[in-house]
């Protein structure tokens, strides 16, 4: 039987879902929506009595104090009604959860083929509301097609006895398992193949994949297990193995550079060991806190002498363009999984962010999958409930814009977790699979999702066809997985333990075989949330929520009965062996049987052909901008640019304190609303150390050059880390790659070469800066992609790439949390100094891009001087000398003073005349938006000031002004010793906090 | 001496379980963290605790309403293990998600000792989305509360989508006449909100942002006291260091209104029970 349970808040309570949707119709659309009402549907498929239907209404889905529901449709008076549902095989996390508290409530188990699903109805008033208004509203605000369906009904339309006829999406395949046997008769043959089923094997493999399968003696040990040619679930083994995912071909490629000015010749054999792989190692042998890097989810380092901590950062930029929501609350919730899977597992104790789209403002002729102000609402959602309901502070983060995002915009994602260094007598950090270990999976069940990612998101869908190649992360389901293994790691249950993610149980198990040199799985035992996947299908689903898990099978009964007790399935699916075979089974079938050492069979690497043009030969120059004359006008309006103005409406939604350690949060000062440099957390309760993080993006400084990109990148977030009171002396960085395509193809990526110059120069710089700072990359990844082919207003599709970009986050050890500092100056009457050179480096600054100028002179590190100063600074605030410390970043000193001035909710005097340059006589502008790296803003109590002038003495550091009291403005002084800038806290806050302050 | 013992609710998606034992420890406890599937088994016996504590966190995702699923479950299950807990003048204190679990079994408000109906209710918060801020309150000197004896206000964060606490008319003059509204959210001299955002950062009716029952051995609170558990959570320390510092007086890193809140329902137990 089929019922429906609708709920609605009473009439008379604020609804603010639906005022939600009022507002934003109105904003974005213009769209006069009166008033509106949401209605929450619960459709149940199932043999239920009128007793339990009505007790599962009034006890879980309706509150006696703020709700009305009925089992028929609400009588709720509407002109349009607008009914959005999910489509068959998209999670429905409430549906789940609906599914487990009806089966406990009533004490019974629900049947395969009964289910519970959820649904929403909005009933809209407006009289002049029209159908396309409606339209509108459903398809650019409530639902995307690749997820939802839905329905619209004028009152009229509307049968009150039959209201929104919602049918179950249930998922139905109507097909047998099977696998099949694949041609290899010739190249051409296996490629189209390839092509057909979305393989996407590389053109230069396939010979070597039909040499193995064409090898006599393989073929005799093929034939004893019943199998001749290769299979699909093989082939697709292999497409997952040797895919850029997971092995990295263009960091592990050829390049042939070429400097066209220098003529300078290079071979470049591998980016990953030249300048990611070696100085690690090499730091490794340096730095006993590096515990382990380079090989599993995420690196460790030793954070006190019972713990280490674990790091690691993702994107999930494709998915996130199609489905915002989906793909952000996927993105984060699987990141989170790495360090779950790190080691014996770590316990997860924060994580951030970082978005870049495009302009929200956007109203050109391109039309992107999803608007950007429309994509940037769902990846803040997705985040914030992957994150929030993961209980995992979200400490950091940062939203960027530029136009490139269009055409694909990046949603970074970073996690940390903590770990014992010991469990139950073992390194944590250590693991193996060895013959006999069982295979469990633990979590969620597998349907056909993520299958070869969105290529699947062109199928067309029937009533019942899953859309599940978009995913919606469950982060409820992966808190109870995560408790659940903790306990187990700590009764030592767990030998080995990795998660599923990119190409499912195929890397998962493929990897972890490598270690004991073979398996046996059997898939039929995979549990499965429908019924009729093929063999490859679950082999390679990317299904969320689940790890991979080697147990012992003398620890399988505990481990079982603790998996049990919480709430989490896990499952016996094979074993791991030292047959030196990869061998599937399904129902004693064998659909696949290979050598675990196959992918060393001398595939070959990729190739690139590199072509540096540098800044002066691509006709780049220094725009002509005679000096302002109105520089409070210019200050108020750096402040107002999107890219700088305040996002507290974002952090606001972050849940950035639980678990209790929250030292410094991402919003300091008086007011709680400026970015502060770094986070502080102490993930060890009982611990005063802390644990420093930051992250950087500096992706316009790449229109120039990615070499100083990238080392600037990476000097601004050291900067930050020592402006809240980091140790230089433990820099820990994690690169993430965000790169458009690099691949040359005459017509469809002309400037691929140099886009493959870019990622070489980005690469060295890496080393370069790596080096100098001793900075050990604990984790990275790259993501190669980042273009989108946008239609345009005559049909044409115009290819919009990304800039060039690298998200570095850094991480630092604290000894004693009480040291740390904030940005926000403490006391009127303090000293304002400022440390670090300032030279004419507008190039790519924030103050060009207002004039859109690109010019040539980026800025440019000085590791030198760098390392010096910051170790200066990192011993001024261990003596606890400043009140207050801020590293000066994007929009440059004028702006970030006006940042500190908000923060501490007092005036300041600044002459610009006493800031340290690079001894050329640099004229007010360049001296206040000139963003050269290596700065900081200190204040301090003049009684400090001997003793911190002298910790100071032959660097470049020198008074600037003094801090003034919260009746005082900003002054500063330009060097003719006139005021050139005169503006109150409350003209700064008005410029800093108006462009989104309507969202907060 | 004998120690105090309190359980911590575990599992299905709470998550403030470690910082809140911490705190019980740090208040001379002895906390236990407990999944509530090992309560329900019987595995683990509330009899054997003085303390229950309902944290927070997203139980059942929060989906079907904040802490409801909790409430259908842990009633369905141990509803009278709970009742005679209540009754034998134990401590039973609600955190957020755990306070939207205690109004929805019923164990608070307690009107007319009645522990199972559900007559106030904690919804979604007026600003539209979840808000993480610290806020101020003002807490009810002549409040039976036990774990506020002392305390004329506090700053703790708030961190929830579905915070704002609503009831008729008739119920909250109860509430008042019965002295059970503990805390207020409120301006930085402690005086009442009077609902202005974000000082009042959900839309709660007369400020409400914690409510005891008649005995004032049940509580709840939307705000965390367990994320103050260090001088280094609040918001402004740097700046109260620096001032302290320059008038050269001592800066005592536990020394947190959110420690002394869960010492007094530690010394009410001690005096009370061992």
């Amino acid at each position: 039987m089929m019922y429906t349970i609708e709920t609605a808040l009473k009439q008379e309570l604020r609804d603010a879902e639906a005022s939600a949707l009022v507002k934003k119709a109105g904003t974005y659309f213009c769209i006069p929506v009166e008033s509106a009402r949401s209605v929450h549907l619960v459709t149940i498929e199932a043999d239920l009595t009128n007793d339990d239907l009505v007790r599962l209404q009034k006890e879980i889905f309706t509150n006696p104090v703020t709700q009305i529901s009925s089992l028929a449709p609400l009588d709720i008076a509407f002109d349009w009604c607008i009914w959005i549902g999910f489509r068959p095989g998209v999670k429905d996390n409430p549906g789940d959860t609906a599914l487990e508290a009806a089966a406990d409530l009533l004490g019974r188990p629900f049947r395969p083929d009964e289910g519970i699903y959820t649904s929403r109805r909005y009933c809209l008033k407006g009289a002049d509301l029209s159908r396309q208004d409606v339209e509108k509203i459903a398809q650019e605000l409530l639902s995307n097609p690749i997820i939802q369906r839905y329905k619209i009904f004028s009152r009229d339309q509307w049968d009150p006895g039959k209201g929104a006829d919602v049918k179950p999406a249930r998922v139905i395949l109507d097909h047998t398992p099977c696998f099949d046997f694949i041609d290899i008769d010739s190249d051409q043959t296996l490629s189209q193949i390839s092509d057909q089923r979305n393989l996407a094997l590389n053109a230069r493999d396939i010979p070597i994949i039909r040499n193995y399968f064409l090898d006599p003696d393989i073929l005799a040990q093929r034939r004893k297990m019943g199998l001749s040619k290769p299979t699909d679930v093989e082939l697709e083994y292999i497409s997952q193995a040797r895919s850029d995912h997971c092995n990295h071909n263009t960091f592990n490629g050829i390049f042939r550079y070429t400097d066209v000015l220098s003529g300078e010749k290079t071979i470049e054999n591998s980016l990953f060991k030249t300048y990611i792989q070696q100085p690690t190692l090499a730091l490794k042998e340096k730095k006993d806190w590096v515990v382990s890097v380079l090989w599993d989810n995420a690196g460790v380092g030793e954070f006190d002498e019972q713990n280490n901590y674990v790091v690691t950062g993702e994107t999930h930029n494709s998915p996130s363009n199609m489905e915002a929501y989906g793909g952000a609350i996927t993105g984060i919730v699987g990141v989170y999984r790495d360090p779950m899977g790190t080691g014996l597992g770590s316990r997860l104790f924060m994580g951030s962010f970082g978005f870049c789209v495009g302009d929200i403002t956007y109203d050109g002729p391109l039309k992107p999958p999803l608007h950007p102000r429309r994509l940037l609402d769902g990846v803040v959602e997705g985040v914030k409930d992957g994150g929030n309901k993961s209980g995992v502070p979200t400490t950091f983060g940062q939203t960027l814009f530029d136009p490139g995002y269009m055409g694909k915009s990046l949603v970074f994602v970073t996690a940390l977790g903590i770990m014992p260094k010991q469990v139950a007598g073992r390194p944590s950090h250590e693991k193996k699979t060895s013959p006999g270990d069982l295979i469990i999976m633990s979590g969620g069940r597998v349907g056909k999702d993520g299958i070869h990612g969105v290529t699947a998101s062109s199928e067309s869908y029937s009533e019942n066809t899953p859309a599940g190649h978009v995913q919606i992360g469950d982060p409820y389901t992966q808190k109870k997985m995560h408790d659940f293994l903790l306990v187990c790691r700590d009764e030592g249950l767990i030998q080995f333990i990795t998660d599923n993610g990119g190409g499912g149980l195929s890397s998962s198990i493929g990897e972890s075989a490598m270690i004991s040199n073979g398996c046996l799985v059997h898939l039929d035992r995979v549990p499965l949330k429908y019924e009729g996947l093929d063999m490859w299908e679950i082999w390679v689903s990317e299904s969320q929520e689940r790890m991979t898990i080697a147990v012992r099978p003398s620890d399988l009964d505990r481990f079982m009965a603790l998996s049990d007790e919480h709430g989490v399935e896990s499952t016996v699916i094979g074993e791991y062996t030292d047959s030196g075979k990869l061998h599937i089974t399904y129902k004693e079938k064998t659909c696949a049987y290979v050598d675990m050492d196959l992918l060393d069979k001398g595939f070959p690497a990729w190739e690139f052909d590199a072509v540096w043009l540098p800044p002066e030969t691509r006709g780049l120059f220094e725009p002509v901008i005679r000096a302002p004359k109105d520089f409070n006008a210019l200050m108020t309006a750096m402040l107002a640019r999107p890219n700088i103005c305040s996002k507290e409406w974002i952090i606001r939604q972050y849940d950035h304190e639980v678990q209790g350690g929250s030292v410094i949060k991402p919003l300091v000062g008086v007011n709680r609303n400026i970015p502060s440099d770094a986070s502080v957390t102490r993930p060890v309760l009982t611990s005063e150390k802390g644990l420093a993080f930051s992250q950087t993006l500096l992706p316009w400084y790449a229109k120039i050059d990615a070499y100083h990109m990238m080392t600037c990148t990476i000097d601004e977030a050291v900067r930050r880390l020592i402006a809240v009171g980091g140790s230089f002396s433990h820099i820990g960085g994690v690169d993430n790659f965000c790169w458009p395509n690099i691949a040359y193809d005459a017509r469809t990526n002309p400037d691929g070469t140099f886009k493959a110059a870019q990622l070489v120069r980005a690469c060295r710089a890496l080393k370069d800066a790596c080096v100098a700072y001793e900075i050990p990359l604990l984790s990275g990844k790259d993501s190669m992609y980042v273009d989108g082919h946008l239609e345009g207003a005559f049909g044409e599709r115009v290819k919009v790439s990304a800039l060039e970009t690298v998200q570095f986050s850094a991480t630092s050890v604290i000894g004693d949390v009480v040291r740390c500092q904030t940005l926000d100056p403490k006391a009127a009457g303090d000293y304002i100094y400022v440390a670090g050179i300032t030279g004419n480096e507008l190039g790519a600054s924030e103050y060009y891009d207002m004039f859109g100028k690109t010019g040539r002179n980026v800025p440019q590190v000085n590791f030198a001087a760098g390392k010096i100063l910051y170790k200066a600074v990192e011993k001024a605030i261990h003596l606890e000398i400043p009140a207050s410390c801020h590293g000066v970043a994007r929009g440059g000193m004028g702006v970030h003073l006006a940042l500190m001035a908000m923060a501490g909710g007092l005036g300041m005097e600044i002459d610009l005349s006493q800031v340290p340059s690079d001894g050329q006589d640099l004229p007010d502008e360049v001296l206040l938006f000139s963003e050269s790296a290596g700065r900081f803003i200190l204040t301090l109590a003049p009684e400090q000031a001997p003793v911190f002038e002298k910790l100071c003495r032959g660097l470049a550091v020198r008074r600037v002004g003094t801090v003034t009291t919260e009746n005082d403005s900003l002054k500063i002084k330009g060097i003719q010793g006139d005021t050139i800038v005169d503006l109150c806290g409350q003209t700064l806050a008005d410029a800093f906090n108006k462009p989104f302050g309507d969202m907060l | 001496m004998r120690q105090a013992k309190a359980l911590i609710l575990t599992g299905f998606g709470l998550n403030c379980d470690n910082e809140t034992a911490l705190a019980f420890e740090l208040a001379g406890a002895q906390s236990h963290r407990v999944h509530i599937n090992a309560v329900i088994a019987g595995k683990v016996r509330l009899t054997d605790f003085h303390i229950l504590a309902f944290g927070g966190g997203f139980s059942w995702g929060d989906d079907h309403g904040a802490g409801v699923i909790q409430a259908v479950k842990l009633k369905n299950h141990i509803g009278e293990d709970l009742l005679s807990f209540v009754a034998e003048g134990k401590l039973i204190i609600g955190i957020c998600n755990g306070f939207q679990a205690l109004v929805n079994l019923g164990l608070l408000p307690g009107l007319d000792k009645d522990y199972t109906r559900r007559s106030v209710a904690i919804t979604y918060n007026d600003c539209g989305s979840f808000r993480d801020q610290w806020v101020h309150l003002t807490a009810d000197p002549k409040s039976p509360c036990v774990f506020t004896s002392g305390m004329q206000k506090a700053d703790f964060p708030i961190r929830h989508g579905e915070g704002k606490f609503i009831a008729d008319p008739d119920v909250l003059s109860a509430l008042q006449a019965g002295r059970q509204v503990v805390f207020q959210y409120a301006d930085e001299n402690a005086h009442p909100a009077e609902g202005v955002f974000p000082l009042n950062p959900n839309g709660s009716v007369q400020d409400i942002a914690g409510i005891c029952d008649p005995t004032g051995k049940v509580f709840g609170l939307m705000p965390h006291p367990e994320a103050y558990n260090h001088v280094t959570n609040h918001p402004d320390w740097t700046r109260h260091k620096v001032m302290q510092k320059r008038l050269g007086k001592p800066f005592d890193t536990r020394d947190t209104p959110g420690l002394q809140l869960f010492c007094n329902g530690v010394d009410y137990i001690r005096e009370r029970f061992l």
